[in-house]
């Protein structure tokens, strides 16, 4: 069991879709239906992260520890936010600026060149994207947000995978999987609303694409790649399916297909520029 | 009075200039070598051997008192993007944040606190190692090789070798482990050149 649960790839998935899929059920025999059951995907991540990598000191002397001590700050405020029932503008500020500064926070120490301002500033757009740009999905169907996570982390951890880092590499699939957990809990039927948790857990994979642009050798670029993936709500609007359950329940596999389509080129070209080899 | 106080103390210094007197030895410094110097680690690897690397930029500073051991003082300074385990794609990772994360943290240092002779020529060396912006205790086991002018450099020189064990973890280097070993074999050879 030991050994399991210290294997890379157990950690990676098996272990983070079970997790999510008992901390999402958790939350919701509490509070049934609303948005907070989507607060499992960040739960679920905190706990890998602690896994695999440890829990940092506080105050954390890294990028990887400040990460940490953001997603928990992130998940705790998400889960604020949905318990409350806040909607609107009001919740997404508060995710929007829990992102920029904790990206900010995370870069500091290697704020100290152009490409590093450019690369600060692209993160920072793509993560209000990631906030204010991922809606247009009906709000009884939450797989088009939590396909969003689900891609994202795809992406990140498997540009990492390419010789850069396998931590991230594998917080990143685990916050992949996290999200896979979530959108079993609304496949075939949509049981959750999308709030602040689903934005929190796309918002950890930006942070993660963070330490991958400032901290490692990597081709972190390819990640604009993945940025399609935000469209999927808006793609929801226009499949030809109707509001029956079938209907509903093709047109979350085909979002998800959809969003994970983008994240797979990115990590395609990240293989490509990579050599093709990875270390481990 | 005075007079002859300030007469006798501006005789006693001159003549201390001058050598006239034997002052108390006092350590000598020296300058780390950094073509004959190496810092060797070895890590276990997922028990089946240990892999081995070695750091290729360093430099630092030690104060050498042969006759009175205790004396000695080491500042040791290492690049740790010098990382160097004969296979460019582990390189890259050991770089990342999984390991060394050397955008954020490029060097670590060591710094002596004490010298404990233990035998002739040996000694453990008490310092402080700063891995990570972690810094902890550690102990290493020292022996003077040798000093004198060097048949190639034709410089005063000073040798040692220390070897001693860290805890990666205790830093704040956690990953992998514990499949990646947490304890840290560390060898290290060291020439300084006088000056």
């Amino acid at each position: 069991m030991t050994d399991l649960i210290h294997d890379p790839f157990i950690q990676s998935s098996a272990l983070p879709l079970l997790l999510s899929l008992l901390a999402v059920g958790l939350i919701h025999t509490v509070r049934p239906g609303g948005a907070l059951p989507a607060a499992g995907i960040g739960a679920t991540y905190l706990a890998v992260h602690a896994l695999v990598v440890g829990v940092p000191a506080l105050p954390p002397p890294s990028g990887m520890g400040k990460l940490f001590w953001a997603a928990v700050a992130g998940v705790a405020l998400g889960a604020l936010i949905d318990a409350a029932g806040w909607r609107g503008r009001a919740g997404g500020a508060a995710v929007a600026t829990w992102l920029a500064a904790s990206l900010v926070w995370i870069a500091w120490p290697v704020l100290d060149s152009a490409a590093a301002a450019v690369g600060l500033a692209v993160l920072l757009a793509a993560g209000m994207g990631v906030v204010f740009g991922t809606g247009g999905a009906p709000a009884d169907s939450p797989v088009a947000s939590a396909a969003v996570p689900l891609a994202l982390g795809l992406a990140v951890g498997g540009t990492a995978l390419f010789g850069s880092s396998a931590s991230i590499a594998q917080t990143g699939l685990a916050l992949a999987a996290a999200a896979g957990g979530f959108l079993l809990w609304n496949w075939p039927v949509g049981r959750h609303g999308a709030g602040a948790s689903l934005r929190i857990a796309a918002g950890i994979a930006v942070l993660l694409a963070g330490m991958l642009t400032f901290f490692t050798g990597a081709d972190a670029a390819v990640l604009l790649l993945a940025l399609p993936a935000l469209l999927a709500g808006r793609l929801h609007r226009h499949l030809p399916f109707d509001r029956t359950a079938a209907g509903r329940a093709a047109a979350g596999a085909v979002l998800t297909v959809a969003a994970v389509l983008p994240a797979l080129a990115a990590v395609a070209a990240a293989y490509a520029l990579g050599g093709g080899s990875s270390p481990y | 009075m005075k007079m002859q106080t300030l007469f006798a103390a501006a005789l006693l210094g001159t003549v201390a200039l001058s050598g006239a007197v034997p002052a108390a030895a006092a350590p000598v410094a020296y300058t780390v070598d950094p073509a004959h110097t190496a810092v060797v680690f070895l890590v276990d690897h997922l028990g089946f051997a240990s892999a081995i690397g070695r750091f290729n930029t360093v430099s630092g500073e030690i104060a050498f008192d042969k006759e009175a051991m205790e004396n000695n003082r080491v500042t040791v300074t290492i690049d740790t993007a010098s990382i160097d385990t004969n296979h460019a794609k582990r390189d890259e990772h050991l770089k990342s944040p999984d390991f060394f994360n050397v955008k954020e943290f490029p060097r670590m240092t060591f710094t002596s606190t004490r010298v404990e002779k233990t035998g002739d020529g040996a000694g453990r060396l008490h310092g402080d190692l700063t891995l990570l912006g972690v810094t902890r205790p550690v102990v290493l086991d020292v022996t003077f090789n040798k000093d004198g002018v060097s048949a190639a450099s034709r410089k005063e020189t000073v040798g040692f070798s220390a070897r001693g064990t860290i805890r990666r973890g205790e830093f704040g280097m956690s990953y992998g482990a514990p499949n990646i070993g947490d304890e840290i074999q560390l060898l290290i050879e060291v020439e300084a050149v006088k000056g």
